[in-house]
């Protein structure tokens, strides 16, 4: 980082020449608050740098501060950003909060990953009064905090992902639009992992694919530390449903892949699969995961101006493909240069409400926020892009219709 | 039908896991907490030699093994060896090798999953069931494994040396048999097992640093069960598991199955402390 490291040594030289002027009592109050108003904007970034949502988060702020910089930073003040690890337990994470606000000093926070951390960190950040765009967590309940008791929460805002209501929603479309509508499939297995989210969510899946026409053949929740799936896969094929619908976010998608395709199961399957998010998912498993659809926030697809340039700049910096934290830390740096500047001030509850103006393109989709900071879903806003992995690790856009960059295909043991 | 093949390829591998684990107790009464982490070496020894130096498969394989035995010979030498003495420092330093290869793993490849690649990739119908053909030759490498070390231990006399010093320590010591070395040679033996399971499993089972969790517990259950040191004991366990879990799975639902060999490893302690075919609580 040229640009930071050249100005801490200024500003080294800054303290001490202030320190030997003020000693010499030579020194104004007026160069005193100039020196101020170009000190760097510091971002703190809680994140599990471990982990590739992690890493991506940083290497996607990385980006734009280098690039908000190189054409000379907001209001004369060029950003900085240091980052925290809140691993993916919420007593680390609060420590990380603490860290970057009461030792870092930091002027804003973008960060985040499991929800039970950011939960946790909340009541820490609205303490600090430091604002806060979440680019990782999806539970609904973080953003319910703003609704409730606005003036102390009025700092936190996501940007994204869309809360996992709307991904449900997302899916039951998708089930309604194209597995039905288009693929004709009216039997359907829905198979998920036993984790909360995935409990709350099934039956509000299962209930929406009924109203929608669906046939649901076989609903079955799995342990989180299954490692044979041959019986669960016997059982979908024996069911006769012509569709498998998966929610799964851990360690079980690699393996889970693996066996269905090695044992060719003849029901092709997609829906939320959170690994099968990662751009290496394919090559890692060997190429097994062929033909599965996976809900993404964004692909490498023309949908928006921004999305293929990202994803071309991404790759510059780093060795894999970004997932979506990415997507989101990067916008959230510009949403906040924009707000300064639109507030022209960096009063906090002046950019509080040039935020909640929003309306930003962003990598994923238009960002805009609703009363209850929440970033919104829909139509030309953010929504689930429902991805296949194709050949050669190609993933293509199958739903929604008017984003399809190609089309479905069938396991290759079930083409005729 | 499905149940009996899925199960069958299940218990291959838990047997595969549990023999070395019961093997290396047996004879050295040494509680290798670390028998996880020679599976997960296997596992990425066999990645990084395929994957990045681009042998072909077979002989990154055997390799990997190879490797897997040495490092256990060293682990044993060096670091079990001088507290054989305390059964409690032997489980606390193989604890710590476990963690330490964890880490190591960790940050020389990071979280991420590995793939590891299959020997056949086809599939077999077997009675109108489809099983995928790494299982199934699992299940054909688990049984001419553990045949070729029943054999050995039977009618070799290496073996016959094993035999006696699990049977009578002191005796064997005083018959002269050099128990240093066999328990060299049984920890080479018990590690090159879990590598050959890690080899065969990691195609269809997922490769990353904390890998060695699975076969640490499922090898504790099944030995639990069938007998802290019988060999025959914990190739049963390893059955009535693996097909525990396959009826499980099938008739009641897939969320159930990890608990069965938590419950079976508390009710035999509880019942039956020294196991199906243990002479002596394992306590």
């Amino acid at each position: 980082m040229l640009y930071s490291t050249n100005f801490r040594s200024l500003r080294r030289l800054a303290t001490a020449s202030a320190l030997v002027g003020a000693f010499l009592g030579l020194i104004s109050p007026q160069v005193l608050a100039q020196a101020a108003n170009t000190k760097p904007i510091r971002i703190g970034v809680p994140t599990s740098v471990q982990l590739q949502v992690g890493r991506d988060t940083l290497t996607a702020i990385k980006m734009a501060v280098d690039d908000i910089n190189k054409k000379g930073g907001v209001l004369g003040r060029k950003f900085e950003f240091v980052a925290a690890d809140e691993t993916e337990n919420p007593e680390t994470g609060i420590s990380a909060i603490k860290k970057l606000t009461a030792d870092e000093k930091v002027d804003l926070l973008i960060g985040g990953y499991t929800s039970g951390v950011t939960l946790a960190q909340l009541p820490h950040i609205s303490a600090a009064k430091t604002i806060y765009l979440g680019v990782g967590a999806a539970s609904p309940s973080i953003t319910a905090k703003v609704k409730q008791d606005y003036d102390n929460y009025k700092y936190i805002f996501r940007v994204g992902p869309i809360n996992a209501a709307h991904q449900a929603r997302n899916l039951v479309d998708y089930i309604s639009n194209f597995v039905i509508g288009e693929l004709g499939y009216k039997n359907i297995a829905i198979v998920g992992e036993n984790a909360k989210w995935v409990q709350d969510l099934v039956p509000v899946l299962a209930k929406g694919a009924k109203d929608v026409g669906a046939d649901v053949k076989l609903t079955e929740l799995f342990d989180t530390q299954t490692s044979d799936f041959s019986p669960l896969l016997a059982k979908v094929k024996s069911s006769g449903a012509q569709y498998m619908i998966v929610v799964l976010s851990h360690a079980s998608s690699d393996v889970f892949a693996k066996q269905w395709h090695d044992a060719q199961v003849p029901v092709p399957y997609g829906g939320i699969d959170v690994k099968s998010m990662d751009g290496d998912f394919y090559s890692r498993i060997g190429g097994k995961s062929i033909s599965e659809v996976a809900a993404n926030f964004a692909v490498r697809a023309p949908l928006t101006k921004k999305t293929v340039p990202f994803f071309d700049e991404f790759k510059k910096n780093s060795a894999n493909s970004p997932v979506y934290t990415a997507f989101f830390a990067y916008d959230s740096v510009y949403i906040y240069a924009e707000a300064v500047r639109r507030a022209g001030s960096f009063d906090t509850d002046k950019i509080i409400k040039e935020l909640e103006k929003t309306k930003f393109e962003g990598v994923a989709g238009e960002i805009s926020f609703d009363e209850m900071h929440d970033v919104q879903a829909g139509k030309g806003k953010l929504s689930l892009i429902f991805a296949q992995w194709q050949d050669k690790g190609e993933r293509v856009v199958i739903y929604p219709k008017e984003l399809r960059t190609g089309n479905f295909i069938l396991p290759p043991w079930m083409k005729k | 039908m499905e149940i009996l093949i899925y199960g069958a390829v299940t218990s291959a591998i838990y047997a595969l896991l549990a023999v070395g684990f019961t093997l290396i107790f047996g004879v050295a009464r040494i509680l290798n907490l670390a028998h996880g982490s020679f599976y997960a070496l296997g596992a990425y020894g066999t990645y990084v030699l395929t994957s990045i130096v681009g042998l072909p498969l077979w002989s990154a394989a055997l390799i990997a093994i190879a490797f897997v035995a040495v490092f256990g010979i060293v682990v044993e030498k060096v670091l079990i060896r001088p507290l054989r003495h305390s059964q409690l420092g032997v489980l606390m330093i193989s604890l710590a090798v476990a963690l330490v290869v964890e880490q190591t793993l960790f940050l020389v490849f990071g979280s991420e999953y590995r793939n590891v690649p299959s020997f056949v990739d086809t599939k077999i119908n077997l009675g109108g069931v489809d099983v995928a053909g790494q299982r199934l030759l699992t299940l054909a490498v688990a049984a001419v494994a553990i045949g070729a070390l029943y054999i050995f231990i039977q009618f070799t006399r290496l073996g016959s040396a094993i035999l006696a010093i699990s049977q009578d320590p002191e005796a064997a010591k005083y018959m002269g048999i050099p128990s240093d070395k066999i328990f060299s040679v049984v920890m080479a033996i018990s590690a090159a097992l879990a590598a050959l399971a890690g080899v065969m499993a990691g195609p269809f089972l997922s490769v990353q640093p904390s890998m060695h969790l699975l076969p640490i517990v499922k090898a504790f259950a099944i030995v639990v069960v069938g007998g802290l040191g019988s060999i025959p004991g914990s190739i049963a366990a390893a059955f009535l598991l693996g097909y525990a879990e396959t009826c499980v799975a099938y008739l009641i639902s897939s969320s159930w199955t990890e608990i069965v060999s938590v419950l079976a490893t508390l009710l035999m302690l509880v019942f039956r402390p020294a196991g199906i075919f243990g002479k002596r609580a394992a306590f």
